[in-house]
């Protein structure tokens, strides 16, 4: 199989991954729940795990770092933690309903920054209109996970810290990928899967959380620290990580993270950004397809969306998958996405590549692509 | 022998504590904390020698970091005491 469905999950992990959780299933409990060799084990695996994506996110305190079950799971906490019943929030265009449901549901005000894909500068003027008093919070992707769009975090921080209001940032498609530096964007909460761009299992997800930012528990219940109390403890993590850590998840993320900062973040994003402008770049000489991308592929990363001309795109795909090539067709669960780029009606196909990808493969599938395009 | 036990709030600031103390060369030991020693419920400690306590407490606070309580342990008998910085 050839797979390019990465934005969803890295399917090809490091064999270490493997490895790791294998060994925490025959040698690890959980960790906070005893001193004897297994619980002990897990909470060293646990707290290496916390350090080191605190040295990845320039963190200066592990206990910054919150297990999650997903991304998803980690922006619940952050948006519930800082938006009210009816509250106002400002966020992108291109946000994933991972942020629009959580906020539906609390009955918020969405103020959504229009801008045009792939021009970095028009967000932030259309965050910089939005962000006015009263706001709760601001929301955005790093990269849009459907067009890649690389949305310019940076100075939209940069504008939350000037008008003080607290920033969440999306990582799912970012983390791994493109340098994030929680100290210096100054952000409320940053949340990422683990097992995308991290390489770590699924069932794995982080919440960064700043220094002395108040949070909500998504869930109550044990966290082997101050057990008589009745309310969940007020300190970090075990506020916000009630219940049995997934140990075999977080071993494995430990694993993938160290290979994500062994290989270096800026060498993983160089390879996808050079397999996904290939493809763009092939995919642009011909009439039978709308790519999303600028010939130059600037500011995107290695998520590449297509509308082959006059087929429909779940269908495409099903005949990709024929081919043994793995890809995303539809909405990707950001229909807000595809509304500000004018694909709600269609969907696109989209192609997102990995570390273990290859040119071999990217030429193929262009080979079979071409093959089936009008 | 003598030691000193000092009582953490989680895991995790047991393990912060035992990390800056074993990069300053100072040997520790986490353990779950005696029952008795915390009206909380389940909480961790970290044990150290008698002899290295001002190093212990002066590498903590340089690192921001203070211990919920502390206790001299004799032969197993536990009595919390107060730590100043010189």
């Amino acid at each position: 199989m050839i797979y390019l469905d990465s934005a969803a999950t890295t399917f090809q992990k490091p064999p270490s991954v493997r490895a790791a959780m294998q060994q925490a299933l025959t040698a690890m409990s959980s960790p906070g729940r005893g001193s004897y060799p297994a619980a002990a084990k897990a909470a060293e695996v646990a707290f290496a795990c916390r350090s080191e994506l605190a040295e990845l996110f320039h963190l200066d305190n592990p206990e910054q770092v919150v297990f999650t079950m997903n991304a998803t799971h980690a922006l619940n906490i952050a948006i519930k933690s800082l938006v009210p019943k009816g509250g106002r929030v400002v966020i992108s265009g291109y946000e994933h309903n991972a942020v629009t449901r959580p906020l539906t549901s609390l009955e918020a005000e969405c103020i959504v920054a229009a801008a045009p894909l792939f021009r970095p500068e028009a967000v932030v003027e259309a965050f910089s209109a939005c962000i006015t008093p009263g706001i709760d919070a601001v929301i955005c992707n790093h990269v849009s996970n459907v067009f890649g769009f690389i949305q310019p975090v940076e100075a939209i921080a940069a504008l939350c810290r000037e008008r003080g209001v607290p920033f969440i940032i999306d990582a799912s498609q970012s983390a791994g990928i493109l340098p994030l530096d929680m100290r210096a964007l100054g952000a409320a909460f940053i949340a990422m899967p683990g097992h995308k761009g991290l390489y770590g299992p699924q069932g794995t997800g982080v919440l960064l959380c700043a220094e002395g930012q108040e949070t909500k528990p998504l869930l109550e219940g044990g966290t082997g620290s101050y057990s008589v109390q009745q309310e969940m403890p007020d300190f970090l993590p075990d506020r916000l990580e009630a219940g049995t850590h997934n140990m075999p998840g977080i071993s494995g993320l430990l694993a993938g993270v160290r290979y994500v900062r062994q290989r270096g973040v800026g060498t993983i994003f160089r390879r996808e950004r050079e397999l996904a402008f290939t493809m763009s770049k092939e995919l642009h000489k011909s009439d039978g397809v709308q790519v999303f991308s600028l010939p130059d592929m600037r500011a995107q990363a290695g998520v590449l969306s297509v509308i082959p001309k006059g087929k429909d795109v779940e269908s495409f795909g099903a005949e990709l998958e024929k081919h043994g090539i793995a890809v995303r067709a539809g909405i990707h669960c950001a229909p807000l996405a595809h509304r500000s780029a004018g694909t709600l009606e269609t969907g696109t196909l989209r192609f997102s590549f990995s570390d273990f990808n290859t040119p071999e493969e990217v030429w193929h599938t262009l080979r079979v692509l071409k093959r089936r395009l009008p | 022998m003598d030691n000193y036990l000092l009582l953490a709030r989680s895991v995790t600031y047991a393990q912060r504590m035992h990390k800056v103390l074993d990069r300053a060369g100072i040997r520790c030991q986490i353990f779950r904390a005696p029952r008795t020693l915390t009206d909380m419920g389940c909480a961790y400690a970290v044990y150290v020698a008698g002899e290295d306590l001002t190093a212990v407490m002066n590498v903590l606070h340089r690192s921001s970091l203070t211990p919920v309580k502390l206790f001299f342990n004799h032969q197993g008998t536990y009595q919390e005491v107060s730590y100043d910085l010189p």
